[in-house]
């Protein structure tokens, strides 16, 4: 297991560092252009034992390449994390402080939100009863762009979604934060923000879209896995991977 | 190149060579030799020049014209801020302005009389023979001279300007600003510059970066400010209105100018607090340094800025907007002090790596 | 950006300092006081901490160094000491050589000191540039563009140029450093403070010039980071010359090119 890095894996985090977040389409790909930029064997399928060897370094700094799925495509992507709090990187300098309260104020609406989304206006509507230094509304719409862009978060049509990235790195925190307000997809036991629910109030599952499109795919009479109850969501389409996509 | 360009105008350009050059130079005995300008009447050890321009009553009046002595210092000094702001363009083997700034600057002092008009001459006289050695350089460095203008230029291609569409815009410096870059222009050049640099890339994470629990609530940092200002209101007042009448006007200015400055960082970036120290302390001058204090204390005594403690206990200075004035704190007036000796001044600069003053020191009208 | 700066600057100087008048002294002391221990000081240090105790400290020594390069300032080795190293200060040798060690092997980073007075660290990459595009395009910060211009008209004019020419230049690629730019903000500030924080530029009055004029050189971070012979190349395709016809830049190229690549 603790086989030693080479210049392949050194180059592989150094993009993962550049770049936070990578589908899996990508990650096989870059991969590949690593061993052969330093001339060492590639074997298509041990992507993920590359990556091992790479953890198993990265284990004592707390860091971890983390692999899960995009609530949107159901696609794998390959995330950079940071697994622990303390007060080293607390001094990151990334946000200022009232920028992370904001953060957090936004995960408080999209976690306690039904469909695991939050609209701009009450984002904005939350900065009156921040604690730190009031954002301005300018400067609000400023800072939510800045996370788009960062890749904290997604947004489509003004509504605000936790990023892949974002639920990759936090999944552990948001279980622990918001225990009473969290709900785990039936299909892949993640938890699932954007997601359909079952309608029987006694039931109320939740699955992922992706989730939702494979359980169901050839199945023309949809019922709830958990209490039989007919499943009356449209079934989504399975996304298959284009051939370039990134992020 | 001065030395062409002393072939074509022999009688005007003697500046004086010997004082800037320190010799070896095949031109300067040619320009010694030349005709000077300088008159009889002035410089009787000079006496080679060509005679005087003025009649010794003429002199007379010149010498004593205030307004004439202030249009010729104003003229230089127009001159002198041409030459530093054109420096590249002058240098470019493609013209002699260097040439016309030199023949300007022989105009003017022949109405030269007075040692700060000299002093502005030499000032001159030194920045030329600079541009002059630095251009002769150019023509004798081995290999190919780096010309800016053109590094630009092709810049400007390879960011894929459109000189096309070109608007209204007006002709700045003799170079056209026609044309406009594409949004990505600047990101198309950094990443092909990239593989010029071996930056690390950096690591970035949201998950902590904060607490994990929410902060509690910050009233002890209300308390202090109290405390603050209500120990400032004792102490105070009498220096204060010593101050208002003696220098009232100068004062008021001042302290619209601090203002401005706070405003314009405030604007810059609303999100991020202001530390007081960095605001108000002059690296470089320790006088400086109290006077930004004390106007600055008028800004919060009129409510135009406020002083708080961060989570550090740091004070943070941030400017207050109209109608943003707390509705307790509003109609009581408020005023801070402090004591600051140049040791602490000292030590204030060090801790906080201060590099230069966020107020930048008033400027010194000398007229 | 450079007001986020000041934010972050002050929260670290904070850190250290309580309260500033009696701190600042305090720091001064930690800078003098802070001389390297011996070798034998190190030993016997090092006999009474574990393996696993040493190891916690070059982990936590190496987070430090990846979250300050967030913002490429440079570490300074008092702050280091103060924030991290803490008790383990009498093994901080053995603590810095594994760290090195550790950015090396693990992240291909390589620790540099730039500045062995003030004792001041940077990371820098190991790795080259790769020949063949990579598929995955990480996002650039338009700010190198910028940059890459200012330090190659520093070094082909010699080394040192006066900051009308930068500013000057600047314009003509249509950014004014006296108007906010779209991309860069406060152009001034971007490039006499954050560049000049960064150290990749140094800023500095040139002196008896009134009014006050100031010149640029290459910073220290430029020095390690940055390669002469690869700019040179990208401006022999701008220009459509030889490298080598800018023969004293060039020369310079080569030489520094490899001395610092003996470094490694």
């Amino acid at each position: 297991m603790s086989r030693q890095m080479g210049d392949s894996h050194r180059r592989f985090l150094q993009t993962m560092m550049a770049n936070g977040i990578i589908d899996e389409q990508g990650a096989k790909a870059l991969y590949q252009h690593c061993c052969e930029v330093h001339s060492t064997q590639c074997a298509a399928d041990r992507l993920d034992d590359f990556i091992e060897v790479i953890n198993s370094k990265l284990q004592p700094m707390f860091m971890q390449i983390r692999k899960g799925m995009s609530e949107v495509t159901g696609y794998q992507h390959y995330a950079l994390v940071n697994m622990a709090e303390t007060d080293i990187t607390r001094m990151s300098s990334d946000y200022a402080d009232n920028e992370l309260e904001l953060f957090r104020k936004t995960m408080d609406l999209i976690v306690g939100s039904e469909n695991g989304t939050a609209s701009s206006t009450d984002i904005l509507n939350s900065t009156d009863s921040m604690t730190t230094k009031k954002l301005k509304k300018s400067e609000t719409e400023h800072l939510l762009s800045r996370f788009v862009q960062d890749n904290w978060l997604s947004e489509k049509r003004g509504e605000y979604t936790l990023s892949t990235r974002c639920i990759i790195e936090m999944e552990q925190y948001i279980r622990k934060m918001y225990p009473d307000q969290v709900k785990v997809c039936y299909i892949c036991h993640n938890v699932a923000f954007q997601c359909q629910i079952c309608e029987k109030p006694t039931c109320g599952i939740k699955i992922h879209n992706p989730c939702v499109a494979r359980y169901f795919k050839g199945r023309p009479d949809p019922h709830c896995p958990a209490c039989e109850e007919f499943w009356p969501h449209e079934i989504p389409e399975i996304r298959r991977p284009r051939s370039q996509s990134r992020r | 190149m001065l030395g062409a360009h002393v072939e074509v105008h022999p009688k005007k350009t003697h500046y004086k060579m010997k004082r800037a050059r320190s010799g070896g130079d095949e031109d300067a005995p040619r320009q010694n030799g030349s005709a000077g300008r300088r008159t009889e009447d002035q410089h009787p050890g000079d006496a080679e020049g060509e005679g005087s321009d003025f009649g010794p009553a003429d002199l007379q009046n010149n010498e004593n014209d205030p307004s004439l002595r202030r249009e010729i210092r104003s003229k230089y000094r127009e001159l002198i801020s041409s030459v530093q702001q054109n420096r590249e363009d002058m240098l470019s083997p493609s013209n002699n302005k260097l040439t016309e700034v030199l023949e300007e600057a022989n105009q003017l002092f022949k109405d030269v009389r007075q040692a700060r008009e000299a002093a502005l001459d030499a000032q001159l006289l030194v920045m030329a023979t600079d541009l002059g050695k630095e251009k002769a350089g150019q023509l004798f460095s081995e290999g190919t001279a780096f010309d800016p203008a053109a590094f630009t230029e092709h810049l400007l291609s390879f960011m894929g300007i459109n000189r096309l569409e070109e608007g209204d815009e007006e002709q700045q410096n003799g170079s056209t600003f026609g044309g406009y870059l594409p949004q990505d222009a600047w990101h198309r050049l950094s990443r092909r510059a990239e593989c010029c640099f071996r930056t690390a890339p950096s690591f970035h994470y949201m998950m902590g970066s904060f607490h994990a629990e929410p902060p509690p609530p910050k009233q002890r940092i209300e308390r202090q400010r109290k405390a603050l200002t209500t120990e400032a209101k004792r102490t105070v007042p009498t220096q204060l209105k010593k101050m208002e009448t003696s220098h009232q006007e100068a004062t008021e200015k001042e302290v619209e100018r601090i203002l401005g400055c706070l405003k314009r960082y405030y604007e810059d970036d609303p999100a991020s607090p202001i530390s007081y120290f960095e605001f108000v302390i002059d690296p470089k001058s320790f006088a400086r340094t109290v006077e930004n204090i004390f106007h600055t204390s008028f800004l919060i005594r009129d409510d135009l800025a406020r002083l708080y403690l961060n989570d550090e206990k740091l004070p943070c200075i941030a400017h207050v907007e109209e109608g943003e004035v707390e509705a307790e704190g509003s109609g009581r007036r408020k005023q801070c002090i402090m004591s600051l000796c140049e040791e602490t001044w000292k030590e204030i600069i060090d801790a906080f790596d201060i590099q230069e003053s966020m107020i930048p020191p008033p400027e010194v009208d000398d007229e | 950006m450079t007001q986020r700066n000041r934010l972050s600057h002050t929260q670290s100087a904070s850190q250290s300092r309580r309260q500033p008048s009696t701190s600042a002294a305090q720091e001064e002391d930690d800078d003098t006081i802070f001389t390297q221990p011996s070798s034998t000081q190190v030993q016997k240090g090092l006999e009474k901490l574990t393996a696993a105790e040493v190891e916690r400290k070059v982990a936590e020594v190496v987070q430090y160094f990846l979250v300050k390069d967030q913002k490429k300032v440079p570490v300074r080795r008092a702050e280091l000491v103060k924030n991290v190293v803490k008790e383990y200060r009498n093994v901080y040798p053995e603590i810095i050589k594994r760290t090195a060690r550790t950015l090396d092997q693990v992240f291909g980073l390589k620790l540099v000191e730039i500045d062995s007075k003030n004792h001041m660290y940077i990371l820098v990459n190991n790795l080259e540039p790769a020949d063949g595009a990579s598929p995955i395009n990480s996002p650039t910060s338009p700010k190198m563009g910028l940059l890459f211009v200012i330090l190659s008209v520093v070094f082909m004019k010699g080394g040192v140029v006066r900051e009308n020419l930068i500013w000057n230049t600047l314009k003509k690629l249509r950014v004014d450093p006296g108007e906010k730019h779209e991309e860069f903000g406060d152009v001034k500030r971007l490039v006499t403070d954050e560049f000049v924080r960064q150290r990749y530029l140094e800023y500095a009055r040139i002196p008896h010039t009134e009014p006050i004029e100031h010149e640029f050189r290459w910073g220290q971070r430029a020095d390690a980071e940055v390669s002469k012979a690869k700019i040179l190349e990208f401006l022999g395709q701008l220009f459509e010359q030889e490298p080598q016809s800018w023969s004293q830049q060039y020369k310079e190229a080569h030489s520094s090119q490899a001395s610092s690549s003996s470094q490694r």
